[in-house]
């Protein structure tokens, strides 16, 4: 299902960028141009088959500037863009705030570095903000390059993007298929894991404003919005490299074990480290982002699911527990399985 | 019920006296375990197959505020646990390249199993399928876990079934996979964490396993109520299941039957001759990221995960939900702060300002590592021998506390000995056969030049001697060995007495040593060709170990006199002896020729002839101490005997014998 998503996400980005007349590449001299068109507006998210909740969240419009033709997801869709091996590349969102009235946004990058500009819009409005990525190959630790970055709204004291208002965006080097220009972040499956729990008494308030957050208490524990048995796996053969890119969107410092293989922790938030290192339970911090490539051992799996990825925190429960043993008893929460 | 019938069957106990108390313990570990650091349980091997036997169950940990939690947890199968409840599960050490197969039964009432976080290809038999791995069924099932462990390194095992309740309960445990000897080569009294640029101090790997509880869910589970996952809140906070100041106990203390495994970190600072770091493994095993904070130094950090990682130095790091870190720990002693040769450049406060949280505390009274200082009266201290203590805990401070009271939960102390073991000097001197020429046991202190000097017992012949004669009387027999066959001198002549020891009418062989028979005046003075005299040490604990005695000392021409006239040939004889009290008891150690005495054992070899230059020799009694050390009136008295003699032709003249230095070192408990 998640597949599926991405390649949504892409083709909806495809069009827009089309409707608007904004491709990759343009005169040699110049800068490539992309344009993101979204909208920050309420929905539905069905966290699992049986829950589903009221959000606040970024959707694509299918007519741009035309916020009826978008639907919010959750996470927001996924934003890709590839930068050019010769030139620099200005993106640029158009952000159109589909808010109930009198809640304005905010468009943030972390890491990301805007060029000058307005950053909020109150409810009703457009806002335009841009970036300009180096060609890539470029300088290590060069802004605005090759990376995993979180994006989302910071509006309403934070409450907006616990409403939902945030999305991964990944930022691609020039050559296919790898995390980030060295050859060693080469991949064959990529898998973006947006982290991120909902108290669904807070979504389920007329107002997140009036929410006394005092009581918020996440009960659903979420990987790119769906909580086990809804998330999806990830696919994968023996001897294939994973790429997880793991942007935690959530309130929590999270640590995700992987049973059955070590992870190589490559990058962190949209940095490569000077030391790559090996892990089975790294913590990701809330609102970072870190990248690792583990390989498909060969052989079996520890479960006929696969190779459990799960939140070791242990949020592997689904709603309110009134029970004597975790609900549900068969699984749920922040799991999924890469299986082949 | 049971849990009320145990805790009031101690209480019992404790009102019956506390030798209740000291039993051997009733703990799951292996014979000769260590009391401090990490205790592997050891297995089985066949070839290069490494067998455990596990059984889930459950039981009873205590906290140091009197409560006493249902745990779930691994125990050992094997003897001689045989199944004896425990927390954290057994430690299981194996060797890179075996195949490791770990059979679980299962008793718990509902389906449990095993997942070994950080192994790869780890297979499962028997069983039913399970949501991360095979499961054993509840209440009797069982399945087998099989894999290669492939890397060296620290890891976490847990449950993989309902884990949101079982792995609250209790179900983990560290595994440990050790360097084969490819990875690290050997060398004596080290070994590697992963290959050979990690190698430590074998005697000095330590595990601390951090977990937490919240006695909520405990109890719920125990009684079969609900619980609200979404609201837990842990209140114990554990390193290897026991809370502080538990943590500081030994490992196997009869006092935590369930919960065998000490945390006290314990190291010697490193010296030219003790070069290894200490190696700290730690796992998180519970679901809370925990900054662990060390005192005293920087840990390096070289792994994560069972992986060799970049080194960087710590003061404090968050060690994630199940991850695994391991540190090595230097203590370099860079100050040297010496009372007598680099004291502290600021005056210490008085004692009598000091107040101790309870009256209680681990300082020695003075600042200095190995000496021990004045403290207020009423102060209880827990020091040794000027031992340093540093907290290790989490610094999430609401962690650093059981149910909310301070200090506790989740900490441990470093202990840092004084080098080469807790050191006492002499509090006092005694001589048996002598008298004193000048200096206190203070001058053996140090070894600084300052002596200790005994002069050559002496008394008098009432009547004149005969050249012939073989019987005389003397003045005074006191000083004088009460049996065995000695030399005295009269004038130029050597005799030896052969008979009436312990009596003033002594049976005497006549020119002895090369000296020729003579008469005598009266009124000559004897003088004994030997020296005796002991030094005291007080305050050893019980449980001293691995005693060392070194002294430093010589022997000079001259009785009188400040300088040491040279005594270069026929040399005097050094035989340093060591009280034994099982022996004779106090008696058998009261006068030179005692039962009690025993002879230091090589090397150095002895007696040793010491001239008038200084020897100063090492002997160590290796094990127990506890032949040395006294009990009742005598507790924690240790005597070291010097005996001199000069019983060799030719011609021996009397002789002064002169101590620098005396101190003992030991492994204190």
């Amino acid at each position: 299902m998640r597949a599926i998503t991405v390649t949504t996400g892409r083709v909806l980005l495809l069009l827009a960028m089309i409707a608007s007349g904004l491709m990759f590449g343009g005169s040699a001299a110049s800068a490539a141009t992309v344009s993101i068109n979204l909208c920050a507006l309420p929905g539905m998210a069905p966290l699992t088959g049986a829950v589903t909740v009221p959000i606040w969240g970024f959707g694509i419009p299918t007519t741009p500037g035309d916020c009826s033709t978008a639907t919010a997801s959750l996470p927001g869709p996924q934003l890709d863009v590839t930068l050019s091996a010769t030139e620099t590349t200005t993106v640029t969102f158009n952000v159109i705030n589909a808010l109930p009235a009198g809640h304005s946004i905010t468009f943030e990058i972390p890491g990301v570095t805007f060029d000058a500009g307005p950053a909020d819009v109150d409810s009703g409005g457009t806002l335009s903000r841009s970036f300009t990525a180096p060609a890539s190959p470029s300088a290590p630790g060069a802004a605005n390059a090759a990376g995993t970055y979180l994006y989302g709204s910071g509006g309403d004291g934070g409450r907006q993007q616990a409403m939902g208002l945030y999305g991964a965006l990944i930022v691609r080097p020039s050559t296919a298929n790898q995390a980030y220009e060295p050859a060693e972040t080469a991949y064959d499956v990529e898998a973006p894991l947006v982290l991120s729990a909902v108290d669904p008494a807070f979504n389920n308030a007329s107002d997140p404003m009036a929410f006394d957050m005092y009581q918020y208490r996440a009960t659903y524990w979420l990987i790119n919005g769906k909580a086990y048995p809804d998330t999806t796996g990830i696919t994968a053969g023996a001897g294939q490299r994973v790429l997880l890119r793991y942007v935690n969107a959530g309130y929590d410092n999270t640590t995700m074990m992987l049973l059955g293989m070590h992870e190589h922790v490559v990058a962190k938030d949209a940095r490569l480290l000077n030391s790559a290192y090996g892990a089975v339970a790294d913590t990701i911090p809330a609102g970072a982002t870190e990248d690792v490539i583990a390989t498909v051992p060969a052989g079996g799996a520890p479960s006929d699911n696969g190779f459990p990825l799960f939140n070791r925190q242990l949020h592997l429960t689904n709603g309110g527990q009134t029970g004597q043993s975790p609900s549900p008893l068969t699984g749920g929460g922040m799991l999924t399985f890469i299986h082949p | 019920m049971a849990r009320r019938l145990r805790r009031l069957g101690l209480a019992l106990a404790l009102a019956a006296g506390s030798a209740v108390l000291t039993p051997g313990h009733a703990d799951a570990l292996p014979a000769g375990f260590p009391k401090v650091g990490m205790v592997c349980t050891p297995g089985s091997v066949a070839g290069s197959t490494h067998t455990f036997n596990l059984t889930a169950n459950t039981g009873y940990a205590d906290t140091p505020d009197g409560n006493s939690i249902f745990m779930w947890s691994y125990a050992n199968h094997d003897a001689p646990d045989n199944d004896h409840f425990q927390t954290p599960g057994p430690v299981l050490c194996v060797t890179e390249g075996e195949t490791v197969v770990v059979n679980l039964t299962n008793t718990l009432p509902e389906p449990a199993s095993i997942v070994f976080p950080g192994q790869a290809g780890v297979t499962a038999s028997g069983g039913s399928a399970g949501l991360l791995t095979a499961e054993a069924p509840a209440s009797g099932g069982t399945i087998s876990y099989s894999f290669t462990a492939g890397n060296p390194g620290t890891y976490l095992y847990q449950s993989g079934s309902d884990q949101a309740k079982q792995v609250e309960m209790g179900l983990y445990g560290a595994l440990v996979v050790r360097p084969n000897a490819t990875t690290c080569p050997a060398v004596a009294g080290t070994s590697c964490a992963y290959g050979a640029g990690t190698r430590y101090d074998s005697g000095r790997e330590y595990l601390l396993l951090l977990s937490e509880i919240d006695p909520v869910l405990h109890h719920a589970v125990e009684t079969g109520r609900t619980y609200d996952l979404n609201a837990r809140r842990s209140r114990y906070f554990t390193v290897n299941g026991r809370e502080f100041p538990d943590t500081i106990q030994d490992n196997g203390t009869a006092l935590q039957p369930n919960q065998p495994y000490g945390a006290l970190v314990r190291l010697q600072p490193n010296t030219a001759t003790n070069t290894q770091p200490a190696l700290i493994r730690m796992v998180n095993a519970g679901l809370l990221n925990h900054p662990f904070h060390p005192h005293g130094n920087h840990t390096t950090e070289i792994a994560q995960d069972g992986r060799v990682v970049a080194r960087t130095e710590h003061f404090a790091e968050t060690i994630g939900s199940g991850q695994t870190l391991d540190y090595l720990i230097r203590w370099d002693d860079t100050d040297q702060w010496s009372p007598a040769s680099n004291p502290l450049p600021v005056a210490q406060p008085n004692y009598r300002n000091l107040t101790f949280k309870d009256g209680n505390t681990f300082y020695s009274g003075s600042p200095y590592l190995g000496y021990k200082g004045t403290l207020p009266t009423g102060t209880v201290s827990q020091n040794v021998c000027g031992e340093w203590y540093f907290p290790w805990h989490s610094h999430a401070l609401n962690e650093f506390s059981n149910f909310d009271e301070g200090f506790g939960g989740m900490a441990t102390l470093l202990r840092v000995d004084p080098p080469g073991g807790c050191f006492g000097s002499a509090t006092a001197t005694a001589i048996i056969g002598g008298t004193l020429k000048g200096g206190t046991f203070a001058a053996l202190a140090a070894d600084d030049g300052t002596y200790y000097q005994v002069n050559p017992k002496t008394t008098t012949r009432p009547t004149a001697t005969t050249a012939g004669q073989t019987t005389i009387t003397v003045a005074s027999a006191a000083g004088f060995p009460t049996s065995g066959n000695y030399y005295i001198r009269i004038d130029n002549e050597v005799l030896q007495v052969t008979g009436g020891q312990g009596t003033t009418t002594w049976t005497v062989s006549r020119g002895q040593l090369g000296t020729t028979a003579a008469a005598h005046t009266s009124g000559a003075v004897i003088t004994a060709l030997a020296n005796d005299w002991y030094a005291t040490f007080t305050g050893l604990p019980a449980g001293a170990a691995n005693l060392k005695v070194t002294y430093k000392g010589k022997n000079c021409q001259n009785t009188t006199g400040t300088t040491c006239a040279a005594l270069t040939s026929n040399l005097p004889q050094q035989r340093v002896q060591i009280c034994d009290w099982t022996i004779a008891g106090a008696a058998g150690c009261s006068s030179a020729t005692s039962a009690g005495w025993v002879t230091l054992p090589p090397p150095p070899s002895q007696p040793q002839g010491v001239g008038s230059t200084d020897v100063s020799s090492t002997w160590t009694l290796p094990g127990s101490g506890s032949a040395y050390v006294g009990t009742g009136t005598y507790k924690g008295q240790v005597r070291v005997l010097v005996h001199t003699q000069r019983w060799t032709a030719p011609s021996p003249t009397a002789f002064s014998t002169w101590g620098d230095l005396m101190k003992i070192v030991y492994d204190a408990p």
